[in-house]
């Protein structure tokens, strides 16, 4: 190579393989970086926001700190973003980052990320986190377009170890009085898939309080609105075939590129997902 | 925490529910601030409300995010809507966290934020 990729003159972007055009680097020791929480529609009252969505909460800059090894810190400096649930099975909690694309074009994201549960019992715990993924919300002129993609690490108890997807929401629901707002729950509990051939086991280390960071990257083509691949860790996982949540446009998405993070708990427990980086990049 | 200017953020820890008996918000990390203000506003009231009903939230503090502790900072909050409080906080570690007692016969729904900066 006679020129160096711009990423190796910045040593925290060079674990990164970005595209050429980088949209957002966003590292959560400079601050919270337009990541907030998920918040339902409404109109009128608040009231009428689907109960799931409800119950989101703000994510939060975390030093991961433990009762008994002390503060973790993330992958590089301090702080990382941490999405947190309510100690409460399959009750969700998610953050987004809202921007507009400026061109159809191939589009990927990467980030370093850890997974665990709250450390307040003395025991493995490790199928008390029951998923955590990540989904885009995009809209062209034509559609509406949400590819989903979790890791579901245990359900009911029971080890899963698989990544999977999504190609069907609950319905749309009119909100209030005016046929203005709808909504719908795409995060919802039905519907998931098993992505054939991607079963993955990831390094949950032992006991609550051990963090392993892990890179996960997607690639999606906005053009033709469609998966590309994926890959967490060693494992590339061809995508090609794997559809997403579709329905018309609606009338005030144009240019959508949404970006979400989740995480759900399988017990009573918080479960916690945290991002040391996100780093969204192009192809344009 | 890289730049000049001050870094803040203001996190909404109770969106509107009815709260009813023994409630807590959700743990908050805040340990890259140094200040901090709570915010209590009440949206509505139900249930049996006498002249001078009020609730006491409590300021909280935590070593892990798991155990709690008073802080000492107390919140008297009007059981009436639109009724709003504040109270500043400093010092106080890596985490923080609302706990109140509502009165029986009562339910109250409040907006809670919690406004950091570095």
């Amino acid at each position: 190579m006679s020129s160096a990729h711009p990423t190796q003159a910045d040593a925290r972007l060079s674990r990164y393989d970005p595209m050429s055009r980088i949209l957002y680097f966003d590292d959560f020791d400079d601050g919270i970086n337009g990541w907030t929480t998920l918040v339902g529609n409404y109109e009128g009252s608040i009231e009428t926001m689907t109960h799931s969505y409800a119950r989101h909460t703000q994510p939060m800059l975390s030093q991961i700190t433990h009762w008994d090894a002390g503060t973790h810190g993330a992958f590089d400096g301090t702080y990382a973003l941490k999405i947190a649930t309510r100690p409460v099975p399959g009750e969700r909690n998610v953050a987004i980052k809202r921007v507009t694309f400026r061109k159809a074009a191939r589009i990927r994201v990467e980030t370093y990320f850890a997974f665990k549960p709250e450390a307040n019992e003395l025991r493995l715990s490790d199928r008390d986190v029951r998923s955590f993924g990540l989904l885009f919300d995009l809209q062209d002129g034509r559609e509406r377009v949400m590819p989903h993609l979790r890791y579901l690490n245990a359900l009911d108890g029971q080890r899963m170890n698989r990544w999977q997807y999504k190609r069907r929401s609950l319905p749309l629901r009119a909100i209030g009085g005016h046929n203005e707002t709808v909504t719908h729950d795409h995060l919802s509990p039905q519907d998931w898939e098993d992505i054939p051939g991607a079963g993955q086991l990831l390094c949950y280390n032992e006991i609550p309080t051990k963090i392993n960071w892990h890179y996960l990257r997607m690639d999606f083509d906005l053009q033709a609105m469609r998966w590309i691949d994926f890959q967490c860790n060693d494992q590339v996982f061809d995508a090609s075939g794997v559809e997403s949540i579709r329905m018309p446009a609606m009338p005030n998405l144009s240019c959508m590129l949404n970006l979400a993070f989740f995480c759900e708990p399988d017990t009573a427990k918080r479960a916690f997902l945290y991002l040391d980086s996100v780093v969204l990049s192009g192809e344009f | 925490m890289a730049g000049m200017m001050r870094n803040t953020l203001t996190a909404v820890l109770v969106r509107g529910e009815w709260l009813q008996g023994a409630f807590e918000t959700e743990p908050y990390e805040a340990a890259w601030a140094a200040e901090a203000l709570f915010f209590v506003r009440v949206m509505g009231v139900r249930g049996a409300v006498s002249d001078g009903a009020a609730i006491d939230w409590k300021v909280q503090l935590s070593p892990d995010g798991i155990r709690w502790v008073d802080e000492g900072t107390v919140l008297h909050v009007d059981a009436q809507p639109e009724a709003l409080v504040f109270a500043r906080v400093g010092h106080f570690g890596g985490w923080l966290r609302l706990v109140c007692q509502v009165p029986e016969g009562l339910e109250v729904q409040p907006v809670v934020t919690l406004s950091l900066k570095a």
